[in-house]
């Protein structure tokens, strides 16, 4: 048998490593996606007074803390009995909807970008953000970072920095916005909206109207048959703040719509010894190993997932790009991972329009925007659709306010199963006979890209550079190709 | 408007995750040389858990940068080195995790607004020993190193002034 490892694996945070097993001819027999890391937030978290959780659990991660910030603020609403203020609500709503906009930016120029843009099987000299810019002229790279740049000074307006805001309490936010801020918002979020716009057609351009990218996408490769959830509002409609958990089995048909703070009724979660990340499943369907299919309780939770399981988007565009998805590509719900891409476009465009709604809400500088809490905490469940799926952060606490138990189910982890059946079908599919060249594996590392996975541990990297070991052992595990990438 | 085009001539940038210990040495220096350079108009201090475009972003439009971070790359605690971007040449065009690295993002502004990157970025670095255990202190070699390099830079802020 031989074996072929990335590790680790690039443009991914944190640390993570492919292990694809051959046979003896060359062919895949099986593939794991490994996580070798312990984190320990959960625990380390014991025994802190509960407010400091928006703050602490913000440093989980450098690229989603505003998604921990705010699932965790929700949490602590939970904890304190206490509903805050409408302009508050909205507030959070509305740094969130920045967030996306920053997030779903930086993950389709950066990270997925190049893989289409140059090409999955471009020398990876090109095959980055420079080569993208390169191809694409210097006016639309300065225009990414603009519109990212300025999405991040709408989270600093409200959560007081551009990374890692402080603004989330238990009952509301720390502060309201003024006029001059709204106006700023509102300037802001209209060239958002034409810079989504913008970005989808340049999608449709680049990868739509090439026949193989389309091959590539709707190929078999790249299809993961699972359960999907999301949130949705009181509509169905995707929404990234607040609303109900809804489930869709393989099919389409609703499985579950639930209150995030009944998760546990749902979710379980399945221990291997290989892996530090846990497998969540559906509870009412059970473990059935690294499989898809209805009698799996393998779900994901993407962006696509998330318009899987919705009815549709509460904004014009966003919704007529929504029925444009589903109507090209055939069917619903849609499994190919790589379709994941143009649903975070579509919700690029959602988070653009719903900060133009929220930055013209007459209530959006109301002074209201917190009520003290009076009751005794206890426990909480807060859950945000982070971008790259459901979040849920669960704390119990004593009297008076000292955490007792956290339970955190992170939006890469409700996916991990997913993406290590996606992996292996990519590897099943592009691997044969033993030949294994970069383009070959970028390809099979599109399948978990596709997921904007992250397991992140620190909050910084300086030089950041993440190498891509191809290791090929034989059956005695002796190595017989060792490929590094710089 | 990004948060670095600017004001005062001088920047220091404490980088580390706070709470993650000796990580965060960057962030302690850089608090130790604010407390000994309080009131001079032409420093400007800033503590940051980030990388790549958003580090780059926080750099732009002041001419002198020093950067204070940890490293874990000679497995001797508490060894001081300094870097520059030229030492990061060649890594412009590795993949990075969940954003692009700080060679990558450098290199992108010098195309967009080379006027605003700064003409001199020195970066020093303490070595550590990566870990998992959650403190804000660090601990006393790191300390130690700490105190080293803040006298070190301190040294050097002058030697600009003078």
């Amino acid at each position: 048998m031989k074996t072929v490892t990335i590790n680790p694996v690039t443009r991914l945070e944190g640390h993570g490593k492919i292990s694809i097993f051959l046979n003896d001819e060359g062919n895949v027999e099986n593939a794991y996606f490994q996580v070798p890391e312990l984190r320990g937030f959960e625990k380390f978290c014991e025994g802190r007074p509960v407010e400091e959780m928006p703050d602490i659990t913000s440093r989980i991660c450098g690229v989603c803390p505003e998604a921990h910030h705010i699932a965790s603020t929700k949490a602590l609403d939970q904890v304190f009995h206490v509903e805050p203020p409408p302009a508050a609500k909205k507030l959070r709503e509305l740094l969130y909807s920045a967030f996306f906009i920053a997030d779903h930016i930086t993950h389709f120029y950066i990270l997925a970008g190049p893989d289409f843009v140059m090409g999955p099987s471009a020398p990876k000299a090109e095959r980055n953000i420079l080569g993208v810019i390169g191809k694409v002229g210097l006016e639309v790279g300065s225009s990414v970072i603009k519109h990212r740049s300025d999405a991040l000074d709408v989270i600093a307006m409200i959560g007081g920095k551009r990374i890692h805001p402080s603004c989330g309490v238990p009952g509301g936010v720390s502060k309201p916005i003024t006029e001059d801020e709204r106006a700023r918002i509102e300037s802001i979020a209209k060239s958002e909206v034409e810079f989504a716009k913008f970005t989808m057609k340049l999608f449709d351009d680049i990868v739509l109207k090439n026949k193989d990218y389309v091959n590539l996408i709707t190929s078999d490769n790249y299809a993961t048959e699972t359960y999907c959830m999301g949130t949705v509002d009181e509509q169905s409609h995707v929404n990234f703040y607040d609303g109900k958990i809804r489930v869709v089995d393989p099919e389409g048909h609703e499985f579950a719509k639930f209150p995030a703070a009944d998760y546990q009724q749902y979710i379980s979660e399945h221990v291997e010894p290989w892996t530090y990340l846990k497998f969540p499943y559906l509870k009412k369907i059970g473990w059935k190993g690294l499989v898809g299919g209805k009698d799996s309780g393998v779900y994901k939770a993407t962006p696509l997932a998330r318009l899987n399981v919705s009815e549709g988007m509460a904004t014009p565009t966003a919704q007529a790009e929504y029925k444009r998805l589903y109507e090209t590509l055939g069917q619903k719900p849609v499994h190919s991972t790589l379709a994941t891409h143009w649903a975070r476009l579509v919700e690029l465009v959602y988070a653009s329009e719903r900060l133009v709604q929220l930055s013209q809400d007459p209530d959006i500088t109301n002074p209201n925007v917190r009520n003290i809490p009076t009751q005794t905490p206890d426990e909480g469940v807060g859950a945000v659709e982070a971008p790259r799926g459901t979040l849920f952060h669960h704390y119990k606490t004593d009297a008076k306010g000292m955490v007792t138990n956290v339970n955190l189910i992170v939006a890469t982890t409700n996916n991990h199963a997913a993406i290590s059946m996606s992996i292996k079908q990519a590897a099943e599919g592009f691997i044969k006979k033993g030949e294994v060249s970069d383009g070959i594996l970028n390809m099979v590392e599109m399948a978990f890209r596709a997921y904007d996975p992250c397991y992140a541990c620190a909050t910084h990297t300086l030089p950041g550079q993440m190498p891509l070991d191809i290791k090929i052992y034989n059956r005695n595990r002796a190595i017989l190709h060792n490929i590094r990438r710089p | 408007m990004r948060p670095g085009l600017s004001h005062t001539t001088i920047l220091l940038v404490g980088l580390g995750n706070p709470i993650m210990g000796d990580d965060a040495v960057g962030i302690h220096v850089v608090r130790m040389l604010k407390d000994r350079n309080s009131g001079r108009a032409d420093l400007e201090f800033k503590e940051l858990s980030l990388g790549g475009l958003g580090l780059v972003e926080e750099i732009l439009g002041y001419e002198r940068v020093f950067i204070i971070d940890s490293v874990a790359s000679t497995g001797t605690v508490g060894k001081i080195c300094e870097l520059s971007p030229e030492h990061f040449k060649g890594t412009e065009y590795a993949s990075s995790p969940h954003s692009t690295n700080f060679a990558t993002a450098l290199e992108l502004f010098k195309r967009f607004e080379n006027s605003a990157v700064p003409h001199t970025i020195r970066i020093f670095t303490i070595d550590i020993t990566p870990e998992f255990t959650f403190r804000e202190a660090l601990s006393p070699p790191v300390q130690r190193a700490a105190f080293e390099l803040a006298e070190l830079v301190g040294n050097e802020i002058e030697q600009i002034r003078n």
